[in-house]
């Protein structure tokens, strides 16, 4: 899998190519800039690229826009932003085009680099990852909300689970419950909140983030 | 084609080098200008002289902010060229002559009144150098001066045909520079004010102090439409420009006494042409004054509403130049007091954009460092946790212990930098800020925000924190289910209302929040005001007088 790697400081992109070498990826280019950045996108056209938020010239949200400026020419580009914070502002223009194969994490998650990789291979395959920490806030936004107030304790562990981009499985395996368990879950879920059930995990997790972000 | 290549060529300089560019044709109608109102080379160049001047002034030596000046520009183009029509309007076609082929000057025609057969100049001629009485016909005005020597003809009243369509060109193009002057005016005035703000100090405190002093050039330039080019005129006006650099309250105190001369002057011209026993008879010259040429009761009636305008002027300027230093001279403390005032709000300006740098640079270093350090030793800890044999559980524990150490150490980090400089704020600004924290909230938050620009670090920083603590106390205290914010920027102020549908009853001086609130906004002249009656709601306002900065020339 070709990858390209985006991170203006030399120390962690080292460190992410080492990693993703590791892990079989092949890696397309590592870029520093945010124009080296979208040139290399256009050009590779990689099965994913990982890239950091805050890039030069501007040194503010520069690998953000380039990445969002590839995906309006590229629809789908798969793309996995990394980030030192991470805001659900951002969260939401990726979201915004609903193609999918879309992540955003923050730098910390590559500490558990199995669970990284697992991360990068979905956004790879059309799937959507988005940060525990983004989830959170996102329930806690709408907490207050008649129909998530109708979902009980478990339910919200699922949904949560489900919005970071998990599939049933790796859900089952999270909570210690059969999958059988945890389809019946989301079930209840989808017609609690009043969405259309979907058997495709990645339309599933659109859905549970676009209800969650209206 | 060509049209199309040279509008993108076009456009790209304008780009790079700012609207200041279009400074120069408008420069160039405008020396047209003077040059048809038949005045001097020297007039034009202290034109241009004053012209360049007053931009050095006001962009802070900074080219590329002239553009503010282009509609004052146009629209001073478009008056003048309108003057000069005014000026020229009905003397086509006929001419005031007077002639010394009798006993001294003798009038022999009025305007309007009496036209002479000839259809072109040599005509004109034959009959001027003729001595008898004026011939009956009619006249057609195209009269080079170097051909009728015997006669004393008045200047500027023979126009010479060509300008007859060019006046026409003339009344067009003042008319476009005076519509875009118009339309470009709302953005230039804000733009003026802003750059004003950016004006180094020193320059700032003459224009402030010299406040009205800056009008003494313009108004002495005013004589030479009365009294012509001459050597003391030219010395006039650059004693008036001297004395505006140097003592511009001087200046300012002249400004009223001039206007009043001129009206007074102006009144003298207009009274010989009184009927009545002291009228001035045949001999009278016709005199020119500002606009007009006094040469008629019409025209005299004319120069008379101009003189009454310069002396309301002077009198309305009066009680504000040389009424106001009399009263500031009583008591010079209050100068002392100003200049003081001046000068600590400069230094806090300053201090509180170095603070906010400062701050910004940490920020920057903690990313750049100790955070990406973090994750780098996070990452060489998993790789290290992977290399250990199996067999040995303890070092297995101790390195996913010190894992757990860094990732926890970047949490803190995180709060840390989030408190100090919050990054969405940084990267793009008040605006987004605080849609971020809205969407943060866990409450439904309508965000309405009105800012074309981006403010100052400084003060965006302290509004983000003061609608942060006013959102937190929204949430926490007053038990909201939903909360409205609206900021606007407008006339150099910042108005930012956050209303809730709480409880009310809020009290602001018994919390600390809203005191801290009105610390951080304290140090920009910021106000609060808080209406919170019991059962709500509860509404917040706060402003902050201050700039905004375009999106593309803001440092952060």
């Amino acid at each position: 899998m070709r990858v390209v790697v985006a991170e203006d400081l030399f120390l962690l992109r080292d460190g992410l190519t080492r990693l993703l070498s590791a892990h079989g990826f092949q890696i397309a280019a590592s870029v520093d800039t945010a124009p080296g950045l979208l040139q290399a996108l256009l050009d590779q056209r990689p099965d994913v690229a990982v890239v950091d938020v805050r890039m030069p010239p501007g040194l503010a949200d520069d690998g953000l826009q380039a990445a969002l400026t590839a995906r309006q020419q590229v629809p789908g580009l798969p793309v996995l932003l990394l980030s030192q914070y991470v805001e659900q502002l951002y969260a939401r223009e990726l979201l915004a085009d609903q193609a999918g194969a879309v992540g955003y994490l923050l730098k910390d998650r590559v500490f558990n680099d199995d669970q990284f990789v697992d991360a990068i291979r979905t956004v790879a395959a059309g799937g959507t990852v988005m940060d525990s920490e983004v989830v959170s806030k996102l329930l806690g936004h709408r907490s207050h909300d008649e129909p998530m107030a109708r979902l009980s304790g478990r339910e919200r562990e699922v949904l949560a689970l489900m919005a970071e981009g998990r599939s049933n499985t790796a859900i089952a395996q999270q909570l210690f419950v059969t999958e059988k368990a945890v389809s019946k879950h989301t079930t209840s879920i989808f017609t609690k909140l009043g969405l259309a059930a979907s058997e495709d995990d990645n339309r599933r997790v659109l859905a549970v983030l676009a209800y969650l972000n209206s | 084609m060509i049209v199309l290549v040279v509008w993108r060529m076009l456009t790209k300089l304008l780009r790079r080098t700012g609207r200041w560019l279009l400074l120069i044709p408008v420069a160039v109608i405008g020396t047209a200008v003077f040059v048809l109102n038949l005045w001097t080379a020297s007039t034009v160049l202290l034109a241009l002289l004053l012209a360049v001047l007053l931009a050095l002034v006001l962009t802070g030596r900074r080219p590329a902010n002239t553009a503010g000046l282009l509609p004052v520009s146009m629209l001073a183009a478009g008056i003048c060229g309108l003057w000069t029509i005014a000026s020229l309007a009905g003397k086509y076609g006929q001419v005031n002559v007077f002639t010394n082929w009798t006993a001294g000057v003798q009038r022999i025609a009025g305007p309007g009144r009496f036209t002479l057969p000839t259809p072109a100049g040599s005509g004109a001629h034959a009959f001027h150098t003729a001595p008898g009485g004026p011939p009956a016909g009619n006249f057609q005005a195209v009269v080079p001066r170097a051909r009728v020597p015997n006669v004393v003809v008045r200047g500027y009243r023979v126009v010479p045909g060509h300008v007859l369509w060019s006046g026409r060109l003339l009344l067009l193009g003042s008319l476009l520079l005076l519509a875009i002057g118009l339309w470009l005016a709302p953005r230039a005035v804000a733009d003026l004010r802003e750059q004003y703000s950016r004006v180094p100090p020193r320059l700032r405190r003459w224009v402030r102090e010299g406040n009205w002093g800056i009008l003494l050039v313009p108004v002495t330039c005013f004589g030479l439409t009365v009294f012509g080019v001459r050597p003391w005129t030219i010395a006039v006006i650059v004693a008036a420009i001297v004395i505006s650099i140097r003592w511009p309250r001087l200046a300012a105190d002249l400004v009223p006494l001039v206007l009043v001369v001129f009206a007074v002057y102006g009144f003298m011209l207009v009274s010989r042409w009184v009927p009545g026993p002291r009228m001035g008879g045949p001999n009278l010259m016709p005199v020119r004054f500002g606009a007009v040429d006094v040469d008629s009761s019409s025209s005299s009636l004319l120069a008379g509403i101009e003189a009454s305008m310069l002396l309301a002027f002077g009198a309305w300027l009066f009680p504000r130049t040389v009424g106001a230093h009399a009263r500031r001279g009583a008591s010079g403390q209050e100068a002392e007091l100003a200049g003081r005032v001046q000068r600590l709000t400069e230094t806090r300006d300053q201090a509180a954009d170095a603070a906010t740098a400062e701050l910004r640079r940490i920020e920057r270093d903690l990313h750049d460092g100790a955070q990406a350090r973090l994750v780098a030793l996070g990452m060489n800890l998993r790789a290290l946790e992977r290399m250990l044999p199996g067999g040995s559980p303890d070092a297995q524990a101790l390195v996913a212990e010190a894992r757990e150490t860094s990732l926890r150490a970047l949490n803190d980090l995180r709060h840390l930098i989030r408190g100090i400089c919050p990054p969405v704020l940084a990267d793009r600004g008040l605006a987004h800020a605080v849609q971020a924290l809205a969407l943060d909230t866990p409450l439904p938050v309508d965000v309405d925000v009105d800012l074309p620009g981006r403010l100052t670090a400084p003060v965006e920083s302290a509004c983000y924190f003061a609608i942060a603590e006013v959102l937190a106390n929204a949430v926490k205290h007053a038990g909201a289910r939903r909360v409205h914010i609206r900021i606007q920027h407008a006339a150099r102020v910042l108005r930012i209302e956050v209303t809730d549908d709480g409880a009310g009853g809020a009290n602001p001086a018994a919390g600390t929040g809203l005191r801290g609130v009105e610390q951080r906004l304290g140090t920009f002249d910021g106000i609060v005001a808080v209406s919170s009656p019991p059962g709500g709601p509860t509404i917040v306002a706060m402003e902050v007088p201050c700039a905004l900065s375009s999106p593309k020339t803001c440092s952060c």
